[in-house]
């Protein structure tokens, strides 16, 4: 057995001696397209974390009109407070007209068209509403009750800002996901190719290994290792590369303000750690599998 | 130990290498395949060898029907045959002793069992003392040699030989018959193709004449005409 195991290593690193270029053709491609499935594998991760967060602050805005009566706005104020199951009564604000357009001056920063229609006079106050629920479906019911309320100007709420991120998110992954999957594909027909070029630099030897009674198993292990190492080689650099492009994105986000946004877009290490192994499954297989086609097709009886 | 029942090889469906051939050859056999080029002598081998199969009839093997078995069954089968070829087929980047070592290391022999079967052949085979040089630094007949030692190493029941003397000059194709001689003495059956008249000749074995895949003649103590 340890006799056979290393003449199947012995074979596997001579191989790899002999097309030297080639075996590093098809590492640099393994390479790239995992580190692009790890790429994909994280940034959805990151657009998931900014979803959670936002889900799990201010759920609902709900806009009071600037001419409402006391008695209106205590009435909407009495019922969010008549709902403790629901509302989280600790965290429930209300922004008068004077904090609203403070406010309006920074979310409108970047579009002063939109401020300058606004004045202390017509901007609405609002209750920023933070439900105990996560559940999208009871907040559109909470949001309901409120719109025909007196005084009440109209609801916002973050599930629908969300819907962008979500598109986003979604375009994103299907692009990622695209792209790295024809990679993959590449780079098992390149390994596929170099094992086949293998066999053939090898074909004196495998005729006189299969005349003397070698089985095909005996004669395909060490073209399958040679396809499995360089899948398992690509898989390394690209977890490589991914570590590194992390490590960059997490030190870049930590430069911007917080409360953003993007703040929230950072990666745990435990989930890229995860990554990785998935990238080392999948680059193994990926070799195995195309040496292995290769070497069935390329080693009949 | 070998039975050709009605075996016909067509190559690429139309022409015939092999037609109706049926013989018998039985254990300890030494025989000649002689025709001229062409005639189907090495289609004959390797329907033997199960390197090609029969679009009709069937190829018997120590008694079992070879064109049935599996493929997996195909390298043990190959085990209990030798093979000898007229271009030698030595690997190049391997000493002799290597070269030798090589069938018994891909059928998995243990390394006690691989450093005392070689030295004995290469002795059997006249090569002692040459285990370390490569193919390249030794004479066609020894080159030759080193080949029947590799397809005679695991003491096959069955050695084929095509055109072994081929590339030989005549004095030292004559050295290779004996040894294949002194190899059917052990009991070993021995099929060679030849279209050499001198070996056939001085050897008297029994001759099966092939004519564009026909078998036209089948003689005990056979001459080459």
């Amino acid at each position: 057995m340890i006799q056979r195991l290393s003449y199947a290593l012995r074979e596997t690193i001579a191989s790899f001696r002999r097309n030297v270029t080639l075996s590093v053709a098809a590492v640099i491609t393994s390479a790239v397209s995992l580190l692009l499935v790890g790429a994909t594998f994280l940034i959805q991760r990151a657009f998931d974390n900014l979803l959670v967060q936002w889900r799990g602050d201010v759920g609902m805005i709900v806009f009071v009109r600037p001419d409402v009566t006391p008695d209106a706005l205590k009435l909407i104020e009495d019922n969010l407070r008549s709902q403790p199951n629901v509302v989280d009564l600790d965290k429930l604000e209300y922004l008068d007209r004077d904090a609203s357009y403070e406010e309006a001056k920074r979310v409108f920063v970047g579009d002063p068209t939109t401020l300058s229609l606004l004045s202390i006079d017509t901007i609405p106050s609002q209750f920023k509403v933070v439900p105990l629920t996560t559940d999208p479906e009871l907040v559109r019911n909470l949001a309901l009750q409120y719109r025909t309320l007196p005084g009440v100007a109209g609801v916002s709420l973050a599930e629908d800002e969300f819907d962008v991120i979500s598109t986003l998110s979604g375009f994103v992954r299907t692009v990622t996901i695209a792209m790295s999957l024809v990679l993959l594909g590449v780079a098992v027909i390149l390994i596929w190719n170099t094992i086949r070029t293998a066999i053939f630099a090898r074909r004196r030897e495998i005729e006189v290994m299969k005349l003397v009674g070698a089985t095909d198993w005996f004669i395909r292990v060490p073209f399958i290792l040679e396809g499995l190492i360089q899948g398992l080689l690509g898989a390394i650099v690209s977890c490589g590369g991914l570590w590194a492009l992390n490590s960059a994105w997490t030190s870049g986000v930590a430069g911007f303000k917080p409360g953003t946004g993007v703040s929230s877009l950072i990666v745990p290490g435990s989930y890229v750690n995860g990554v990785m192994v998935a990238l080392l499954v999948i680059g193994a297989l990926a070799g195995g599998i195309g040496s292995g086609v290769a070497s069935s097709k390329f080693l009949d009886v | 130990m070998i039975r050709l029942e009605n075996v016909s090889k067509m190559y690429g469906g139309e022409i015939p290498a092999v037609r109706d051939a049926t013989f018998d050859i039985a254990k300890g056999d030494f025989v000649f395949l002689v025709g001229p080029s062409g005639s189907g002598k090495s289609t004959l081998l390797r329907l033997i060898n199960r390197q090609e199969r029969p679009e009709r009839g069937d190829v018997w093997v120590a008694g079992r029907n070879i064109n049935e078995m599996a493929n997996n069954q195909i390298p043990h089968l190959r085990r209990t045959m030798g093979n000898v070829f007229q271009d030698y087929k030595l690997l190049p980047n391997k000493t002799v002793f290597e070269n030798v070592a090589f069938a018994l290391e891909v059928i998995g022999k243990p390394k006690h069992v691989i450093g005392q079967q070689v030295p004995q052949v290469l002795e059997l085979v006249g090569l002692s003392g040459k285990e370390d040089r490569f193919p390249h630094q030794l004479s066609g007949g020894e080159q030759q040699r080193v080949s029947i030692a590799r397809a005679f190493v695991n003491r096959p029941l069955i050695l084929l030989a095509d055109e072994p003397t081929g590339n030989l000059d005549p004095a030292t194709g004559e050295g290779i018959m004996g040894l294949l001689d002194a190899i059917n003495r052990t009991g070993t059956t021995v099929v060679m193709a030849t279209h050499d008249h001198r070996v056939v000749n001085a050897m008297r074995r029994r001759v099966i004449q092939l004519d564009r895949g026909v078998i036209v003649r089948d003689q005990e103590r056979g001459v080459y005409e």
